[in-house]
This record gives C-alpha cells, sequence and structure tokens, in this order.
C-alpha cells in the first residue's frame, strides 16, 4: 500500500548537506494505523512530507497505492495528494475567513466534484466529526478541538485512502487529544490507513504499530503485539 | 474551477478592500495619464482623409537660384510660384486634381448695421480644393471652374462666420463685404474637424479656416497675402512688400509663395511625377529653373509621419507618460507583492489539498484581471478628466481664440482608444503581476504547513 525502498532525502545549501532520512526502507499496509515518533529535528515531517507527496526525494523508490512517485510531475503529485491522502496538521490549517462548510469544500473543489456530490460528502464529514450543526460557523467561533475535528472532516471527506496526520493532539488539552484520537480510531477501524507523527508515546502505543525515527533513520518497530499486552494489562 | 476561482478572486478584493483600491488607485492614474497624452497623439496625429491620403500630394519644384543650399527633404523645400501653379492647373491630365493655397484677412461685413463686423484671416484656393479635401458644407456648395476663371466675387463662409454674421440661417445668395469688395456667398461649410490643417503646410491643429475665396479673384482685386515669399535676391528686399503690394511683380517673379496640392489615382503617380520634370525640361528651356531638376511629390502620410515624429512636445510628453505609468505599475508589483506573500500560507495549504500550480496562477490572473479592468475603468474617468483639463488648457492659452467646438475631436477619447487603454490596463497589470503570481504559486506546499 505505502512502500519506501531506500529513500532518502537531502536538503542542500551552498554549504551545507543535511541528510534529512537515509535509506528508508518501509512497508505500510492498507487499513494500518501507524504511529511514527523520535527526537525534535528526527526527521518525522519530513517523513511524513515524502509519504503525502508533499516534497520530492533524490535517492530510492516510494510507491504509494502502487504508483511510484519518484518522478512524477507536480501537477500529478497534486492529483495524488487530492485524491488519495488526507492530511490533518497540528495547527488545524484552517482558513479563518471561511465557514466551516467551505473549509471542508476545500479539497473537492480541486478535484472537480458537482456541486450535489460535494454537499453530500461535506454534510457526511461533518456529521461524522459531531459539527453537522455548525457549518456556517467560522474556525474562530470553535475551540482548539473543533477546529481539529474540522481538520479531520475536510481530511476525510474526500474519502481518501491514507491519512496523515502531523501530530494531531499536539496543540490540544488531554480531553480533546482522547476524544481526536478516538476519532482517528475511528477511521481507521473503517478501512482508512493513518500514518500519525507524534510525540505522545501513550497516542503512539495506541497504533497498531510503531516506527521510530532518529537522526533520519527508521527502526520499525512492531508494535501491535505488545499494545495488546499493555491494553489488556 | 473558473467560477470557484473568481469566487476567490473577488473574496481576496473584498478582504482587503484598502490594498485593493490603492492598487487599483496606482494603475488608474498611471493610465489615466498614459491614455490622456496617447490620445492627444493618436487625434493629433491621425491623418487627414484616411480613405485618399496615400493620393493626396503636396508639389514641390525646386525653382531657387543656382546658389541656393542643397535641400534633401520636402519640409525644407519652398513652395511654387504663382505661376507655375498656373501653368500647372492648366495641365490636363485624366483623373488628377489641384489645387493651391495661401491666406488673406479681411474684415466681414453685411449689410445689417446691428452685426458687427468680424476680422478674420481666408485661405485663397480654387475650386478643386472643395472636391479634393472635402469640406463639409452645411448649405450650398464650392465654386466652379467657369467662377473661377471669371474671377467673379464669391465666397465660401465657415459656419462660425455664417452663425455671427447670419445667426447661423442658411446665407447662401446674401452678399458679405470685404473692405469694399462686395462677394456673394455660394456656400456655407459645417464644422470642419481636421486633426491637423495640412493644406497651408502649418499642421497646426483647431484653428480652422473663416472663409474661401478663388485666387483669381484675391489676385484681381489685389487682396493682402499672408505668406512666407521665398525670392531671388533680386526680389529679396521687397519681398515683404508682397504682402499687400507689387502684385504684378510678384505674379513675375520666381519668389515661390504658393502651396500646390495634386490628388493623382495610383496608376498615374509615375506619370504625373513625369508631366513635372517634363514641365521643368520646358521652363528651363526658357531660362528658368536654373538648378538640376529637383521634384517632391509628397503624399499625406508620408508627411504626417514626418510631422508627428517631429512633434517634440507630443514625444516628450509620451515618454514621459509611459515612464510615468511604468512607474505606477512597479508600485502596483510592490502593492501585490505584499498582498500576495501575505497568503503564502493559504496557498501552501491548498497545494497541499490538491490545488495544481496552474490553479494558483488562474485564481490570481483573475484577481489581477479584475484589478486590470477596475484600474482601466477608472483610468478611463482619470484620462477623460485630463482630457478636459488639457483642452481647457489649449484654450485659456489661446486666449479663448480656439473654441471648444473645433478642439473637441482632438481630446476625444474614442472606441479605439477605450478599447486600448483597457487592454493596456489589464495587459500591464497582468505582466506587472507576473513575479507576484510566480513567487506565490512557487510557494512549496509544505512550507507553510508546520508553523503556528
Amino acid at each position: 500500500m505505502l512502500r519506501m525502498e531506500n529513500v532518502s532525502k537531502i536538503y542542500r545549501t551552498e554549504l551545507v548537506e543535511t541528510h534529512a532520512l537515509r535509506k528508508v526502507d518501509l512497508h505500510i499496509k492498507a487499513g494500518e494505523f501507524v504511529s511514527v515518533t523520535g527526537p525534535s529535528g528526527s526527521g518525522k515531517t519530513t517523513f511524513l512530507n515524502l509519504a503525502g507527496a508533499l516534497e520530492t526525494f533524490e535517492e530510492g523508490d516510494y510507491f504509494l497505492d502502487g504508483q511510484n512517485v519518484k518522478g512524477l510531475s507536480d501537477d500529478k503529485l497534486s492529483e495524488i495528494r487530492n485524491q488519495k491522502i488526507g492530511f490533518i496538521f497540528q495547527s488545524f490549517n484552517l482558513l479563518p475567513d471561511l465557514p466551516l462548510f467551505d473549509n471542508v469544500d476545500v479539497p473537492l473543489r480541486y478535484r472537480g466534484m458537482s456541486a450535489k456530490e460535494r454537499k453530500e460528502r461535506i454534510e457526511h464529514a461533518l456529521e461524522t466529526v459531531g459539527l453537522a450543526s455548525r457549518m456556517k460557523h467560522l474556525p474562530t467561533q470553535l475551540s482548539g478541538g473543533q477546529q481539529q475535528r474540522v481538520a479531520i472532516a475536510r481530511a476525510i471527506a474526500g474519502e481518501p485512502k491514507f491519512l496523515l496526520a502531523d501530530e494531531p493532539t499536539g496543540n490540544l488539552d488531554s480531553l480533546m487529544a482522547q476524544q481526536v484520537m478516538e476519532l482517528l480510531e475511528d477511521i481507521n477501524s473503517k478501512g482508512t490507513t493513518i500514518i500519525m507523527v507524534t510525540h505522545d508515546d501513550q497516542l503512539a502505543r495506541r497504533a497498531h504499530r510503531n516506527i521510530q525515527i532518529f537522526d533520519g533513520q527508521v527502526s520499525d518497530i512492531e508494535k501491535a503485539v505488545a499494545n495488546d499486552v499493555i491494553r489488556s494489562a | 474551477m473558473f467560477n470557484y476561482n473568481l469566487q476567490l478572486a473577488l473574496k481576496s478584493l473584498k478582504d482587503r478592500p484598502s490594498l485593493t483600491f490603492l492598487t487599483i488607485l496606482t494603475i488608474a492614474i498611471g493610465l489615466g495619464l498614459y491614455t490622456t497624452i496617447k490620445t492627444m497623439s493618436y487625434q493629433g496625429g491621425q491623418v487627414p482623409l484616411a480613405h485618399k491620403s496615400k493620393n493626396i500630394f503636396l508639389v514641390q519644384m525646386d525653382n531657387r537660384e543656382i546658389t541656393a543650399e542643397e535641400v534633401d527633404h520636402q519640409s525644407r523645400m519652398v513652395d511654387t510660384t504663382y505661376k507655375d501653379t498656373l501653368n500647372l492647373l492648366a495641365m490636363e491630365m485624366p483623373g488628377v486634381e489641384q489645387t493651391l493655397n495661401w491666406y488673406t484677412y479681411g474684415i466681414l461685413n453685411i449689410e445689417d448695421e446691428n452685426i458687427n463686423p468680424v476680422r478674420a484671416t481666408a485661405s485663397v484656393t480654387s475650386s478643386n480644393f472643395f472636391t479634393m479635401f472635402e469640406p463639409p458644407f452645411l448649405y450650398g456648395n464650392g465654386w466652379d471652374k467657369a467662377t473661377e476663371d471669371s474671377a467673379e466675387g464669391v465666397i465660401v463662409i465657415s459656419k462660425l462666420m455664417n452663425d455671427k454674421l447670419f445667426g447661423g440661417k442658411n446665407s447662401v445668395g446674401e452678399n458679405v463685404r470685404i473692405g469694399t469688395n462686395v462677394l456673394k456667398i455660394i456656400g456655407v461649410l459645417d464644422t470642419w474637424h481636421l486633426s491637423r490643417k495640412f493644406y497651408d503646410r502649418g499642421f497646426r491643429s483647431g484653428r480652422p479656416d473663416n472663409f474661401f475665396i478663388p485666387h483669381t479673384y484675391a489676385i484681381a482685386n489685389e487682396l493682402p497675402r499672408l505668406a512666407g515669399f521665398d525670392c531671388w535676391k533680386a526680389d529679396a528686399d521687397i519681398a515683404r512688400s508682397f504682402r499687400n503690394e507689387n502684385t504684378q511683380r510678384l505674379l513675375n517673379s520666381e519668389c515661390a509663395w504658393v502651396t500646390f496640392w495634386a490628388e493623382v489615382p495610383d496608376e498615374q503617380i509615375e506619370n504625373y511625377q513625369q508631366q513635372l520634370v517634363n514641365y521643368m525640361e520646358g521652363q528651363k528651356a526658357l531660362g528658368r529653373f536654373p538648378r538640376e531638376i529637383l521634384t517632391f511629390v509628397t503624399n499625406l502620410n508620408d508627411q504626417f509621419a514626418y510631422i508627428n515624429g517631429r512633434d517634440d512636445f507630443m514625444n516628450v510628453f509620451s515618454i514621459i507618460s509611459t515612464l510615468f505609468f511604468a512607474v505606477c505599475l512597479l508600485n502596483a508589483v510592490g502593492i501585490l507583492l505584499a498582498k500576495f506573500m501575505r497568503r503564502t500560507k493559504e496557498v501552501s495549504l491548498r497545494r497541499a489539498l490538491g490545488a495544481k500550480k496552474k490553479t494558483i496562477i488562474a485564481q490570481h490572473v483573475i484577481e489581477v484581471a479584475i484589478i486590470g479592468l477596475l484600474g482601466g475603468l477608472l483610468g478611463l474617468v482619470v484620462a477623460y478628466l485630463g482630457l478636459q483639463g488639457m483642452m481647457n488648457i489649449q484654450i485659456y492659452s489661446s486666449d479663448y481664440t480656439r473654441r471648444l467646438e473645433d478642439l473637441q475631436p482632438l481630446f476625444a477619447l474614442d472606441f479605439t482608444m477605450i478599447a486600448n487603454a483597457f487592454i493596456t490596463g489589464i495587459l500591464c497589470t497582468l505582466i506587472a503581476s507576473i513575479y507576484p503570481i510566480w513567487r506565490l504559486c512557487n510557494t512549496p506546499p509544505a512550507s507553510q504547513l508546520k508553523s503556528q
């Protein structure tokens, strides 16, 4: 479903070369919930950006849903992001002057859907996150947790195969973080593959599997069994 | 997608109205001044009689003394002697029409004592003037050849004179006096808009002639001659006297002072030029035309191209207004850049959510096109006010001797100039926005998403 083979990402300036990711080999299956952890500056966000086709890379191959992403045009990458991936950001990244309905509408607009289909999907997505009654509100009229739920609604409205979440609970208190996590688990249970970058070990342990990144190198740790042990304890 | 981009563009314009207005105003002021000068240049540079301007020729023959300096351009060549104009007028050539022109002046008076006499300048010309140069008639017509040959006292007056002397009524058949000479009105011209009055080689604008009389009558009655006399040395000392006296000596002299014109169909041009050469050779045999044979037969298009190119006032102002417009556009670029760069986070997000570069470009091109369109509209208002201002300055600087009616066409925003302003406004704004849009659409999709 998502396979990286020897993927490296190097940031170059005139004087310095920074290896953000080194020879990453990784395979994530459809329907998995994978957490990505590691210290600050280890390359987690770079990994997520590559996984989300937000950045290009120099070495290796990256297959997303069977398609090699390497060397694709900017337009093609936009299409992949639009149709296959949903993004959830730590700082929500909602457009502050647009009502919730229009915020959720953004990725659907770029997919060229009919107005009717867009409306149905937006209403359904907002209903899923429990904000159907507030679709005319502006993001600033909502709490942080609610804003993140709108961001989730935006990410799932297009029914993507992948959901990439970059510290989705980083700006939320523990109660709201719990709600958001439950929402993500619910979405995952319906078949959407989720990759979540987090600093929170507890949340990371709730994923099927945890990937650790340290100095740009990935260690893929099968956590599912261990998590089961922890949960049942 | 166009509708969505249009919605976003309109929203963006409304979101920051002061910045939007400032951009539009900057473009409008630059475009307004540019269009003002461009319109003046365009209207003033229009070649009259466009349908046959290539066939209307100023005719000049070099009859100067052997010691005279070389001349390589028609603008520096002398006019024609009266005896040559008569000889050329007598030449029969199928399809060719010829006419002549010089100035006179006089005080026009009519029987009605309640009407004040009017001092006015006028053209002395031939019957073909009216068919060649096609002035619009309000009443009556020009004179015919027979009337001209018999030196009858007939006159064609302008609309202005007709308004002043006859209150605008049809005055054909009425008599008018110039000094002691009584002339019968046979025609009244309507307002005649010429971008520049070319037939006297003065190329001045907005100063129509007040009346027209036959050259035979003017000579026979020794009407004053307002002309520059290019005479040979023998007559140079008394050249100034030719204005009012020594008519016979002037007519027999080699003084060139009459502007001579010909309308020649395409197929006759070569033949006509040969006829001129033949004529000069014939005259040479009689002891005239001492220099090597040199003629200038210059059509209106070429004359206007030369005159427009030498219009320093318009040329300098054209450069200044273009530079000013460029500075305004640069300012607009700065404002647009500032405005667009505030949007990098949003663009980054939209790119992450699937917007293609070309979609982002389209959204901003639409926004800029609207700004250009509004800038064009407001620019037209500025240009209109600018043209009105320039027109009033011209009237004021002429001590109100020039009339609004005569100047208006020279300061009119016609369809061509309106379309020109819109296209220039939109096109230049789009060109100016290339850099801001390029900067914006190249925002990497991941660059702004991590910021708090």
